[in-house]
């Protein structure tokens, strides 16, 4: 018997109001007892409704329709509530993505632990100190830690806490909900790795929750995909790595790749997860998957055994009944797919263009100062940098959260002024700009936004949206400006423009909301666009997608870009020059692949080392290259039209 | 999270936009991307439903339905008073300080006027008083309190200045103060005084709220786009609070009607007023009390509190707009 099993479970968000979200249908998977389990899929596809359902914790109006959660063979979706708050944190615990926001601000870190451990075992409060210490040890924060507030511990260290509290009393099963996302990419490596760790030491079973493929595939024993509220794969990660089965998983694949390899190329899936509100009676990744045949658009395919997982695809399940009749191909190879790719090869950097200089910053340095009681301190945000941004080039500032790229964007746009050195744009001194100088300033540098959900207000039609800087800065009467905002959705692949234009903000998906951000940039014309983590919120799935649209544009029309990022991958991609920032030092700097090829400074090495790296068979990689071409092609000739 | 995400994805309805829109910030954006409504199925389902989207959810709410059906009662009341009232308010033919009976369902005042037909004249000064009262300490209060919260610095020192000063200063010995010796008297000047004594706190509500959505990023981006301070204010931060503006405008207009009815009784206002607060002042002066005239003081007294708690009932469906997690679902 399994420790965990799911059997055609369905949770439906049901309201008067509106038809009801199918969110979670009929999925079915287990768990064992100490096995490392990963739920990969993109937002939306109901992986976190699934890991709430399975603790019962959904809130209404979700509720489970059908099926059954079995834990140790104990059914749970109908077990009363008071049993099953015994069972809780005893037998299975959790710990979210906001889990570290969940401890008491009010009390010391150590009486979290006590709350927990008194009410739930029968030890003495001498031990529970010891077992504390021995806890906050096991997720490498010293013991002398317990006796903080947590505003005194670090987001990661947080985290941690959150963990170790997770882990109080030694649970059979942890789930985990994306609870590395939104920490340092080094921090987020660190308490990955050691939950890992610490998994193989203690035997308890996860369940880890998680966007990011890639990192699931690091840790995981087994991965299972979910896609637009069904299990499209259950695969073993050694098998998934050599061969993804369903061409979903294929796609999600594609977006890692090793920054530091002599080609670098990742795709993205066009397109966009299914409304929910209806349920799909063919297979719902049919009409984004470059594989799929007419069947798959007349019947639901099945999980079902294949190779050496279990997938839900009519494609594969063919390739498979092929195989096993005519021995054809071996079970190593997996089935042949297909996909939309962004290389360097592909991007337009190949066009070599000598940009002429458009904004300098020289020697520039940005030090805060705070007063505390009599005494002074200062912290040097930004130290000594100097670069230039070329028009028709990017140049790539990267660096964890921390290091100083944000405030060298601040001091670009004019937001913040440097303490000393210079920023000239042409003949203008950007340090010395004031009140009206910013604004006119402004027409010429803009900015595209890390969050596309914030960026945009939720008020205003993306028609007004884009008017405003056409208006402000191009001087356009009302029809004229309505005339261009045409041609920029349509610049930035949004066609037809006519149905982009009358919607709201929330009416679009995360990559067109980006798009959008970026269309809005584009506006003024400016000279300089300065793009901070423009991919950094979107889902795997779709980032390439936005990094080849900049890249288009940025050579296109020729603006200078500084692409800031914490990621080595896309800013390889996309980058002519790399600046590598180390609190507010630029520790490296150089060629793009120069600098990610061969890094001489330890910090790049352990960025580099921080992006998940996966193991691709030759095949996989072989299947892109003939192909990238012609789909470049068209996916430039209709780029986001999705339907 | 889920459920809060599925609470927010509502297709919005045109007409209702700039009072459902409020709500979509209220909350947190989600940080999580969630896939949207298919585009062509909730474009049909709108062009079916005529209702806006914010009167839905404050009519799903039960409290603020019966609020609702209350208030156009009284809205009815104070436009047909002419028609509903058996005799005029400021008819004196009638014999003093009567007893209710079939002719005066509650009375006869101690200068002989009906006690019902004034009632029913009444509701029309509460209800005009607490509009306009309300409205202009509203409108101060936004002026004040968005313009403090968004420049900032030195304009919100100085701005906040007025408002700490307008929450120190005892509103009621204020208006007492004021009213007793304006030269003119009557509605008009109570409406003005409560305006000009009531916006303090509202204000600083305001400024706290435009606080937190000034660093939003749309806001930069405004900034990035060119726009200009008025417009950002007024266009971009405005309508992601308007939910909050009108809940604190329905209970600034409860204080109007509380505090007009409360001066009146203390006898600021002008006599020949018609109105429930004048009303209680001549209960109170003609004895009501001693002449055993229970429904001459009783009456104006439960349509005030009845007129106050449909606004507050009101309140609780537009809490449920700015939080959605309040909606009956």
């Amino acid at each position: 018997m399994a420790l965990l099993e799911v059997e055609n479970l369905d949770v439906t968000y049901a309201t008067k109001q509106r038809p009801p979200l199918f969110a979670v249908r009929n999925v079915n998977f287990e768990l064992n007892a100490g096995e490392f389990v990963g739920l990969v899929g993109e937002s939306g596809s109901g992986k976190s409704t699934l890991g709430n359902a399975i603790l019962k914790l959904l809130l209404p109006p979700g509720r489970i329709t059908a099926g059954s959660v079995r834990f140790e063979g104990k059914e749970l979706t109908t077990l009363p509530d008071e049993e099953l708050r015994q069972m809780r944190w005893r037998d299975f615990s959790t710990v979210f993505q906001s889990s570290m926001n969940s401890l008491n601000p009010v009390t010391r870190i150590e009486a979290q632990f006590q709350d927990v451990m008194a009410e739930k075992s029968d030890l003495s409060n001498s031990q529970i100190h010891d077992r504390i210490g021995e806890l906050l040890q096991m997720v490498k924060i010293d013991p002398s830690f317990m006796r903080y507030y947590p505003h005194e511990l670090s987001g990661g260290m947080k985290q941690r806490v959150a963990l170790a509290l997770a882990l109080a009393l030694k649970p059979k099963l942890v789930i985990l909900d994306e609870p590395t996302t939104g920490l340092d990419v080094l921090v987020q490596k660190e308490i990955m790795h050691n939950l890992r760790t610490l998994q193989r030491e203690q035997g308890f079973a996860v369940l880890l929750i998680s966007h990011d493929l890639g990192t699931v595939l690091e840790v995981s024993d087994r991965v299972l995909v979910m896609y637009a509220g069904e299990m499209v794969e259950d695969a073993p990660t050694h098998g998934m790595l050599k061969h993804p089965i369903h061409p979903y998983t294929h796609g999600l694949l594609g977006s890692y790749a090793d920054p530091a390899a002599e080609e670098v190329e990742i795709s993205y899936i066009p397109g966009r997860p299914p409304d929910l509100t209806r349920v799909p009676k063919a297979c719902p990744y049919a009409p984004r998957c470059p594989e799929a045949i007419p069947l798959c658009r007349q019947a639901k395919p099945q999980l079902l055994p294949m190779w050496d997982g279990k997938a839900a695809c009519h494609v594969a399940q063919m390739q498979w009944n092929d195989e096993q009749h005519n021995h054809t191909r071996h079970s190593e190879e997996g089935p042949k797919l297909l996909d939309a790719a962004f290389s360097e090869a592909t991007s337009h950097k190949a066009m070599k263009l000598e940009g002429e200089e458009v904004l300098r910053v020289e020697n520039v340095s940005k030090t805060y100062q705070r007063r505390a009681g009599f005494k002074t301190t200062s912290m040097n945000a930004v130290n000594d940098v100097s670069f230039n941004l070329r028009s028709g080039k990017v140049t790539g500032l990267v660096g964890q959260s921390g290091s100083g790229k944000t405030t060298i964007a601040r001091m670009i746009t004019g937001t913040e002024y440097p303490t000393s050195g210079a920023i000239w744009f042409g003949e203008t001194r950007v340090d010395k700009l004031k009140g009206r100088g910013i604004h006119n300033y402004r027409k010429h540098v803009q900015y595209v936004f890390q969050d596309p959900f914030s960026a945009l207000n939720p008020v205003h039609t993306i028609q007004y949206l884009l008017m405003r800087p056409l208006m402000n800065y191009g001087k356009l009467n009302a029809a004229q400006a309505r005339q261009k905002v045409r041609e920029l959705l349509e610049t930035v692949g949004l066609t037809p423009a006519e149905q982009f234009e009358t919607k709201m903000a929330h009416q679009l998906s995360g990559g067109q909301r980006q798009r959008v951000v970026v269309a809005r940039a584009l506006a003024p014309d400016p000279d300089i666009i300065i793009a901070d983590e423009p991919i950094s919120m979107l889902d795997v799935s779709i980032r390439a997608e936005i990094l080849q649209l900049l890249d288009k544009l940025v050579r296109e029309r020729k603006i200078a870009m500084l692409y800031i990022t914490h990621d080595l991958l896309s800013a390889r991609l996309l980058s002519d020059e790399i600046l590598v920032l180390n609190q507010g030092h630029v520790v490296e700097q150089g060629a793009a692949k120069t600098v990610i090829r061969q890094p001489t400074n330890e910090y790049t090495q352990l960025l580099l080392e921080a992006i998940p790296r996966l193991e691709r068979p030759d095949h996989v990689r072989a299947s892109y290259v003939p192909t990238a071409e012609p789909t470049k092609v068209q996916v430039d000739a209709s780029p986001v039209s999705e339907e | 999270m889920d459920t809060q995400d599925h609470n927010l994805k509502e297709p919005l309805e045109q007409e209702g936009l700039t009072v459902t829109q409020g709500v979509t910030t209220a909350v947190p954006e989600p940080p999580i991307l969630e896939p949207e409504d298919d585009d062509v199925v909730p474009q049909q389902a709108r062009a079916k439903r005529h209702v806006p989207e914010w009167f839905e959810v404050i009519w799903s709410n039960r409290k603020a339905r019966v609020g609702l059906i209350l208030l156009l009662f009284f809205i009815l009341v104070a436009i047909f008073a002419n028609v509903l009232a058996p005799y005029s308010p400021t008819d004196i033919s009638f014999g003093p300080s009567q007893m209710p009976d079939s002719q005066h369902w509650l009375g006869t005042t101690q200068a002989g006027q009906d006690v019902f037909s004034q009632l029913i004249y009444g509701t029309r000064t509460s209800l005009i008083v607490g509009a306009l009262g309300g409205g202009l300490a509203t409108i101060i209060a936004l002026v004040i309190g968005m313009v403090a919260g968004y420049m900032g610095g030195i304009v919100d020192e100085i701005l906040s200045f007025f408002i700490n000063l307008g929450l120190v200063v005892p509103a009621l010995p204020l208006m007492v103060t004021v009213a007793a010796y304006s030269p003119v008297k009557g509605p008009t000047i109570i409406i003005l005084v409560i305006g000009l004594t009531g916006w303090a706190w509202g204000a600083r509500f305001k400024r706290s709220q435009v606080l937190t959505l000034r660093v939003r990023d749309y806001i930069t981006s405004a900034q990035f786009a060119g726009d200009g301070t008025l417009r950002i204010v007024f266009r971009e931060i405005l309508p992601n609070m308007l939910s909050l503006t009108v809940l604190s405008y329905i209970s600034a207009a409860i204080g109007a009607i509380g505090a007009e009815a409360g001066l009146e009784f203390l006898g600021v206002g002008d006599p020949s007023t018609i109105s429930w607060g004048m009303m209680l002042y001549w209960a109170n002066n003609g004895g009501a009390m001693i002449t055993g005239q229970w429904a001459w003081l009783v009456a104006p007294g439960l349509a005030l509190a009845a007129i106050t708690s449909c606004l507050m009932l009101i309140n609780f469906g537009v809490d449920a707009l700015s939080n959605p997690q309040l909606r009956e679902e």
